[in-house]
């Protein structure tokens, strides 16, 4: 469903993304794993437009989103909850899960949304008029992923979701991101926990210095020798 | 000096303040959806009421019957307003909306181009004196005799005016989906486009709304006051940049507050200290509170942690 043929990416002088090319298919959970600055944040937000790509092509179910402005990739189906959870500190939790919707025109089905994410995050749900800002680091990271899921995505772009976060809640949001491809929702994990994403996904990535320099389902991954090292912290 | 008086003044300061709340409005709305201080706001309700002017001329308005003065005042605020808010629109695709990444500096510097643009469009259309603006409405008391206070068919105008403008603006901000647009892009624009908010779009529609009640703030501004010039915008907006600034800028209700807190201080300084020193004291104020809070009376203190 999603193709990134030969993608660079960079700011200014710097080359960030260099000749990148994935593939996720529906309904697919896809890890991308690399060392800090490896480029992992600018070819997420390279596909949803916020970086502009030098050269190359994104198509999402036949369509070509290079070029697209990001609210139009957005809309297309394609939810990206940030590196950094970027929630919006002075909305409220409902403010910020209704902005979730935002690209859904039935009212209904948003509040019908905004109570399942509160069903799968029951902490957002006691906290709905509190300030976005005012939350522990952990509810604001289930509060982005719940603003990702309110808006419908039929692929979803995660960038560190587990950063910073203890490991009950690790746990949970795991869990919850395992569940999406039940729900036909196809997702691009980006980790520093390569361990527990690459159990997770159906295929990883490894991403060095702006370049793929291997790919293979979950499990070759996690049994190869050169990213139990680099990645695994063993050997 | 009496209590009565004291109210008069006081009376005097919150129709004064209004207006200024409702100019001051369109810096902190601009302020807080990009970051600039729009240096031409207040030339451009200039222009609003120079179209006002015309408007005025060109159909006669001042000799209309006074049953449908109301209804020309009506359609008056309404036309300025959507002219000023489209010229907004346009300055801001024009000069502003290319300069969206580039260091603060230049979109300031743009901004006091624009207004001097804006002043000289103003010199070609008025001339270089001071020109009247029909009366509209009479000077007569609107309150009852024995109440000792004074308070015209013109001051009544203004807060008929600007109070439904400006509940209007909270319940958009605050309830609708533009509103809520326009406050996510304030706070995270890139997270705002990451959930399908078109920016540009937002951007636009602030600076139409802004530009909208400077329109109407032209209007308001024009028939209370009956003498406009090119020059007029300058001190106008000096004054309601200040109250933004006071009320912390990029806070909505606090543009209101610190509006109404300089046209008291304005009042109660040339009543009772003297017309020449009012402006001194006023920004001798905003000085002092400026060194307590300076983040204004409203505005916030510290940036969250994201
Ligand atoms: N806004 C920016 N301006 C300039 N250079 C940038 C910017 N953002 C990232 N870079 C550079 O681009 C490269 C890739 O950065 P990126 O953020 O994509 O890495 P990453 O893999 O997400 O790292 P991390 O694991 O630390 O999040 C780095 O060399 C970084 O310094
Ligand atoms: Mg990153």
């Amino acid at each position: 469903m999603l193709e990134v043929r030969d993608l660079e990416a960079g700011y200014g002088p710097i080359r960030a993304l260099d000749g990148v090319s994935i593939e996720i298919g529906e309904g697919e959970t896809v890890a991308i794993i690399g060392a800090n600055g490896a480029g992992k944040t600018t070819l997420l937000m390279a596909i949803s437009g916020v970086v502009p790509t030098r050269r190359g092509s994104v198509t999402f179910r036949g369509q070509p989103l290079t070029g697209l402005p990001t609210h139009a990739i957005a809309k297309l189906g394609v939810g990206h909850a940030p590196e950094g959870r970027r929630i919006f500190p002075r909305l409220s939790v409902r403010e910020n899960l209704q902005l979730g919707g935002f690209t859904q025109t039935n009212r209904a089905a948003v509040a019908r949304d905004i109570d399942e994410a509160c069903a799968i995050f029951p902490v957002l749900g006691e906290r709905m008029s509190q300030m976005g800002g005012t939350l522990s680091g952990g509810e604001q990271q289930m509060l982005a992923l719940a603003r990702a899921l309110v808006g419908r995505p039929k692929l979803l772009l995660l960038d560190e979701p587990s950063l910073g976060l203890a490991p009950l809640i690790v746990q949970k949001i795991f869990e919850v991101i395992g569940s999406l491809s039940k729900r036909g929702i196809a997702v691009v994990l980006v980790e520093q926990n390569a361990r527990a994403a690459l159990k997770l996904a159906d295929r990883g990535y490894v991403l060095e210095t702006g370049r793929i320099t291997l790919s293979g389902s979950g499990k070759e991954l996690s049994g190869d020798r050169r990213v139990r090292e680099a990645y695994l912290g063993e050997g | 000096m009496s209590a009565q008086f004291f109210l008069q003044q006081c009376l005097i300061g919150l129709t004064n303040g209004a207006l200024i709340a409702l100019v001051a409005l369109g810096y902190t709305m601009v302020y807080g959806i990009i970051g600039l201080i729009n240096f031409a706001h207040g030339d451009l309700i200039m222009l609003g009421a120079c179209l006002a002017l015309s408007i005025v001329g060109a159909l006669g308005l001042a000799a209309v019957d006074p049953a449908v003065t109301w209804v020309a005042i009506a359609g008056l605020v309404l036309v300025c307003g959507l002219a000023c808010g489209s010229l907004n629109v346009a300055v801001d695709r024009i000069v502003y909306k290319p300069l969206r990444n580039a260091p603060k500096l230049a979109p300031l510097v743009s901004a006091i181009g624009v207004s001097f643009i804006f002043m000289n469009i103003g010199l070609f259309w008025l001339g270089s004196a001071d020109r009247s603006f029909p009366e509209l409405l009479p000077s007569d008391n609107v309150l009852p005799d024995d109440w000792g206070l004074q308070f015209t068919q013109k001051d009544r105008l203004v807060v008929l005016i600007v109070v439904p403008l400006m509940v209007a603006l909270s319940i958009l901000v605050r309830w609708t989906k533009l509103g809520k647009a326009m406050r996510a892009v304030s706070q995270d624009p890139t997270a705002a486009a990451l959930v399908g908010v078109d920016v540009d779009r937002v951007i636009a529609a602030t600076f139409f709304i802004g530009g909208f009640l400077g329109g109407a703030a032209s209007v308001v501004y024009s028939l209370y006051i009956n003498t406009i010039g090119f020059q007029m915008g300058f001190q106008n907006g000096l004054y309601a940049f200040t109250a933004a600034v006071l009320g912390g800028i990029g806070s909505i209700p606090g543009a209101v507050l610190g509006g109404v807190v300089i046209g008291l201080v304005r009042a109660l300084a040339s009543a009772y200290v003297g017309e020449r020193w009012t402006g001194a004291i006023v920004f001798a104020i905003l000085i002092v509170i400026l060194v307590f809070r300076p983040e204004g009376l409203l505005g916030r203190r510290v940036r969250e942690k994201v």
